[in-house]
């Protein structure tokens, strides 16, 4: 997969950028984390 | 430009989780899983829900997505993610439900290694993470990835990532003060040299900074976390991050054979071979092989190289902090770089992520702030069911005489009196007890029952494991998916070279360290 053929994100990364991933990342693992919290 | 493929592949997808489900659930799949392991296999509950709850997901939003009219957009763009999502899903369910246990119920028919006491699937590590990312390259190579699948293996790292800040949650800072000081001085100077030297090496033998960013978290540090958790800092491919996970495996086994031979012919103390198996060996499973293989008649080993393994992954933060300021800095040669402008610029707000949940671990959210990935030990929670019987404690007593150590005599005759193991170093000295076998076949299970009595498991910490497992599961898979044969050509075996000789290196002299340095406590 070459990085020319992703018109949005990269070739790793839907994202524009890392730090959107990563505030993206860290928003699911919050989720998960007050999920698991309340449930179990 | 619209994303979303009108294409059937989603909602077959989803009719393949449905039927998964419906077989494990209707009992068809029960010869298999005897097969598998029986009353062993460990996935019988996950079979029971997760392809329900995924399998309807993706029939539904695969009709709307065959069905449905679709318009450029964010949603457009966003929602083409799940078909590619799914498929890896599927692949990541099928590796770890049913070809992992095939595996190793192959390694087992072949029977265990040597004296290491563990199966070759187990030393070479070949488990789900292993096999998706030997899953994903197949699929690419051999099958290519579909078009409408291409978007949904750009999230795999987004799961990766997740999957790292939830890490997190699984270590305590109250585990820092059963490190001693030796532990975290011998481990911050090795995982720091190992670091510098494998960028030197790298800089050196001309492989991109990339590469030689990954290789120096995974061979300084250990295992495939690091490896994950320092590649998006350094911008590292796919193939990268696969010949990285590649070279410690492959290290790994090649240590765990010579260590326990090079340890016997210095005839090196329990402590001592711990301390240098935790030092120089990269990967937990291979650490622990080693030091079982050292001395497979009790845990003194084990326990001193647990401990080196766990201060590795408390100095992640500052190996993936070093590695964004160096990596800025090589690429931006000849202009001035701010380190704290780079940090505050480049420094990975999911490794932040990591450290936020370790520091709510630590307050005891999730589980007593003991607690060492979800397990603690308790003995007021034992219950009445649970404490030892008239007919153990008969057991035990017949066989006391054999038990020649004062240590363990002594906790034995605590054991006894109480009815339960009396406190957390009486745990770890009837643990090696039990393995010891000295005392016989069935103390030695009433001696382990009694272990177990005394450690639970916290529900939250297992819940998140579960987490992890399906992220990491997840975004290898995804992350296999985009290795191609040519990308391996490209990355050549200088990846393995300098691992060779970083390893080697790092090897020796934590053996003369522990030699001239570790007397008998730690």
């Amino acid at each position: 997969m070459s990085e020319n053929n992703f018109d949005r994100g990269s070739a790793l990364s839907i994202f524009g950028s890392d730090r959107r991933e990563d505030f993206m990342a860290l928003a699911f693992a919050l989720i998960i984390a007050f999920g698991v919290y309340f449930t179990y | 430009m619209v994303y979303t493929k009108k294409n059937p592949a989603l909602f077959i997808i989803g009719v393949i989780m449905l039927a998964i489900w419906f077989m494990a659930d209707a009992g068809m799949l029960s010869g298999y899983i005897d097969h598998l392991g029986g009353k062993k296999y460990k996935y019988a509950g996950e079979l029971g829900s997760i392809p329900l709850y995924f399998g309807v997901i993706a029939a539904v939003i695969g009709l709307w997505q065959w069905f449905g009219s679709h318009k450029e957009g964010h949603w457009d763009f966003y929602s083409s993610t799940i078909a590619g999502a799914m498929f890896i899903l599927l692949i990541a369910m099928l590796v770890r439900w049913f070809v992992a246990p095939e595996v190793a119920v192959v390694s087992k028919m072949m029977g265990k290694v040597g004296d290491t006491g563990k199966y070759i699937h187990k030393l070479l590590g070949l488990n789900y993470v292993v096999l998706g990312i030997v899953a994903g390259i197949v699929i690419v190579n051999f099958f290519k990835v579909p078009d409408w699948a291409k978007n949904g293996v750009r999230v795999s790292r987004l799961g990766l990532k997740t999957g790292v800040i939830l890490l997190g949650t699984l270590y305590s800072a109250a585990e820092l003060k059963n490190l001693g000081g030796l532990s975290i001085i011998m481990i911050g100077f090795f995982v720091l040299g190992s670091v510098g030297m494998t960028l030197w090496l790298g800089a050196r033998r001309g492989i991109p900074n990339s590469m030689g960013g990954v290789l120096s978290a995974g061979m300084g540090v250990c295992g495939v976390s690091a490896t994950v958790a320092s590649a998006p800092v350094v911008q590292a491919k796919s193939v990268e991050i696969a010949y990285t996970i590649g070279t410690i495996l492959l290290w790994g086994v090649g240590c765990m054979f010579i260590f326990p031979i090079v340890g016997n012919l210095l005839d090196m103390s329990y402590l001592k071979f711990g301390a240098w198996a935790g030092t120089g060996i990269l990967n937990s499973a291979q650490v622990a092989g080693a030091a079982l293989a050292y001395q497979p008649d009790g845990i003194e080993t084990l326990k001193v190289a647990e401990i080196f393994n766990i201060t590795r992954v408390l100095v992640l933060p500052i190996i993936v902090m070093w590695l964004a300021v160096w990596y800025v800095k090589r690429e931006q040669t000849g202009t001035k770089v701010s380190v704290g402008q780079v940090i505050f610029e480049k420094f990975p707000v999911f490794v932040l992520g990591f450290i936020l949940l370790f520091a709510l671990s630590t307050t005891g959210m999730f589980a007593p702030a003991n607690h060492y990935k979800g397990k603690y030990f308790d003995n007021s929670k034992v219950s009445a069911k649970k404490m030892m019987s008239d007919a153990d404690i008969a057991e035990l007593q017949a066989n006391a005489d054999k038990v020649q150590r004062a240590d363990q005599k002594a906790a034995l005759e605590r054991l006894i009196a109480g009815r339960k193991v009396a406190s957390i170093d009486d745990d770890a000295t009837i643990r090696g007890l039990a393995n010891s076998k000295v005392m016989g076949k069935k103390s030695g299970k009433i001696l382990k029952k009694a272990h177990k009595a005394v450690r639970h498991t916290a529900k939250k910490i297992k819940a998140f494991r579960q987490w992890i497992t399906w992220l990491f599961a997840f975004g290898l898979v995804g992350l296999g998916m985009q290795i191609t044969v040519s990308s391996m050509k490209q990355a050549g075996g200088q990846p393995a070279v300098i691992g060779g000789i970083v390893g080697f290196t790092k090897a020796v002299l934590s053996l003369l360290v522990v030699m001239l340095i570790v007397k008998d406590t730690i």
